[in-house]
């Protein structure tokens, strides 16, 4: 159980790449998730626009990363920029399909005694929808979130901060005594900051959900 | 009287279909009238309704709200002017009772305190009382108590129309009953001007001051009483919609108000047996019907009953049947059908014990109104041979 040793003499530096590591698939999470939002509720009411969305979404997920990392690499240059640029194409998907379901799957009663009663179809759109496609909506930043923060390991590669180096450095060192436990050692790493980060997301559903909502 | 509605051609066809949905409807609703519209799936009659708060946008044809045209107004305005209570209801989720019914007072910009005071007032006017539902959510309620809030919310800033799609349609026969008796006695105390939809034909009647019946082919074939759409149907459409029976629909007509009520002899639950003994005697009836001090019934007792050796205030009959005041002739012959002594009990709001119904009563009742609707028939048909009869005809 090397790595675990590794991981015990060395808090400090894991801790940090871990929280760099979080911050960085935040902030995707964040920027895709306005952008996300933003596609979801200008196409949920439009069948054709809406299934664009999730279909060009879709497909820039199959875009393997690599691949992708390269592209933004031309553009952006070695650093955390591209990879953030990167990782927030790669949450699209979620955010913007469960936003579009969330939306449609109001009951139709309900938005049509909204507009019986006079609110006008943004009032609609923003005290009634918005709020009733919210959990849902966050299921789909959950989602999101685990697919960055497996993608961001690997933008160590083009420069991006995270525990991504971590690896990098010990597959460049494979063959040495402690390699193998370092990239053990920053794999666990990941799985306890998807975990934290997971527990974050529940903790917002919690606290932003109505109660009304709750099972 | 100036109509409070008036539908002037309203027609409505959907792209892409041949067919209109609603074909050249014209009407005119008076103020604090309960107008139903009824008729088979598909004959347009929830179309319209919703044309009228534009829900569904007319093609062609104006809506006069107050005498003014409201066909081209701004949209959420006008419906900030028109209550609407749908089958579904569709309260507000994520909102607590109180936020539902608030709705359009926040919208109109109302005061906390004014909402909160309008809120709880008519809370208690669906019978809810406030302290216990206000904080609640409207998955905490049973279908009849969120079709009262829907009630509520859709009068929240007293609009002088409201608009109901089937609102009891969805409800168990026994709780839908007790709102349509309950929605009565409220529109007697709010006189609102009311638009209602339904495909049953026996809602219409008990609801509807008039009805227009429409057809399959999307038009009104009748607009007129109850009375007068039983006595005399238009055409063979409405005689075949009200279908058979339509003497024992009328019962649906008459309130229990509205007749000379049964006496039946009646003691305090605390009565001495030997009283209670001579007073049976007196009345030659079967059974003495004990009510509590404020005089609501509890139980009926027979000769035998006190003449028992283990005689206390347990013995006896419990009270079934029991109707309110705004019952229909027809809510209490199903009472009647079911009780044990055969009568319906009428009480008041409070409960008490005013009258009973047998069928006496009800023959009563039947036999004079056959001859009211012969009489009045007659008279609209000799003062105006072409219309008043049948107004809005095919």
């Amino acid at each position: 159980m090397g790595w675990l040793e590794y991981m015990i003499d060395n808090p400090g530096r894991l801790i940090g790449l871990g929280v760099e590591h979080a911050t960085l698939a935040l902030i995707a999470v964040a920027v895709s998730g306005v952008i996300g939002a933003t596609v979801g509720v200008l196409t949920y009411r439009r069948p054709v626009a809406a299934s664009i969305a999730t279909a060009v979404a879709a497909t820039m997920l199959t875009i393997p990363s690599f691949a992708l990392f390269g592209l933004v690499l031309v553009w952006f240059g070695l650093g955390n920029t591209g990879v953030v640029v990167t990782l927030v194409v790669y949450a699209l998907l979620p955010i913007v399909r469960n936003t579009i379901t969330g939306l449609q799957e109001v009951d139709p009663a309900i938005t049509e005694s909204a507009l019986g009663m006079g609110l006008s179809p943004r009032q609609v759109l923003l005290r009634v929808e918005l709020p009733l496609a919210w959990p849902v909506i966050i299921a789909g930043l959950r989602v999101a979130t685990m697919l960055v923060v497996s993608i961001l390991a690997i933008g160590a590669y083009i420069g991006a901060d995270g525990l991504g180096n971590e690896i990098f450095r010990a597959l460049s060192n494979i063959g040495s005594v402690w390699a193998f436990d370092v990239a053990i050692a920053a794999t666990v790493s990941i799985v306890i900051v998807a975990m934290v980060l997971e527990a974050f997301w529940v903790l917002v559903d919690r606290l932003t959900t109505p109660r009304g909502l709750r099972d | 009287m100036d109509a409070m509605i008036r539908l002037d051609a309203l027609t409505k066809r959907y792209p892409g279909q041949e067919e209109l949905a609603v074909d050249n409807v014209d009407m005119e609703i008076l103020p604090g009238e309960i107008v139903v519209l009824v008729g088979p799936s598909g004959c347009g009659k929830t179309t319209t309704l919703k044309m009228i708060n534009r829900i569904i946008e007319p093609t062609s044809g104006r809506i006069i709200l107050e005498g003014e045209d409201v066909t081209d107004v701004n949209p959420d305005r006008l419906r900030r002017r028109i209550g609407y209570v749908i089958q579904q209801v569709g309260l507000f989720p994520h909102q607590t009772i109180a936020s539902n019914v608030a709705t359009v007072p926040k919208l109109l910009g109302w005061g906390k305190e004014r909402i909160t005071a309008r809120v709880d007032e008519l809370l208690e006017m669906v019978s809810l009382e406030p302290r216990i539902y206000r904080d609640r959510y409207p998955k905490e309620l049973s279908g009849g108590q969120r079709q009262r809030v829907g009630v509520a919310r859709a009068m929240a800033a007293d609009p002088p129309v409201m608009l109901m799609d089937e609102p009891f349609g969805a409800i168990d026969p026994i709780t839908r009953d007790r709102l349509q008796n309950e929605f009565l006695r409220l529109q007697e105390e709010i006189q609102k001007t009311i638009v209602f939809v339904t495909h049953d034909i026996d809602e219409a009647i008990k609801m509807g001051d008039r009805i227009a019946i429409f057809g399959d082919n999307h038009r009104i074939q009748q607009f007129a009483t109850p009375e007068a759409i039983l006595s005399q149907p238009a055409n063979e459409f409405v005689d075949d919609f009200t279908g058979t029976g339509a003497s024992l629909k009328r019962l649906n007509l008459v309130r229990v108000r509205d007749v000379d009520l049964g006496e039946w002899p009646t003691a305090i639950s605390s009565v001495r047996r030997e009283d209670a003994l001579a007073q049976l005697d007196e009345v030659d009836q079967a059974f003495l019907l004990l009510v509590d001090s404020n005089r609501r019934p509890v139980r009926w007792v027979s000769r035998r009953d006190l003449s028992r050796a283990d005689w206390n205030q347990h013995v006896g009959l419990p009270v079934r049947a029991q109707v309110p005041l705004n019952a229909t002739l027809s809510d209490a012959l199903d009472e009647m059908l079911t009780s044990s002594v055969g009568v319906a009990i009428v009480v008041d709001d409070g409960g008490a014990y005013r009258g009973i119904v047998d069928i006496d009563t009800v023959m009563t009742a039947v036999n004079t109104l056959r001859a009211e609707t012969r009489e009045r028939v007659a008279v609209a048909a000799w003062h105006a041979p072409a219309g008043a009869v049948e107004e809005g005809g095919a």
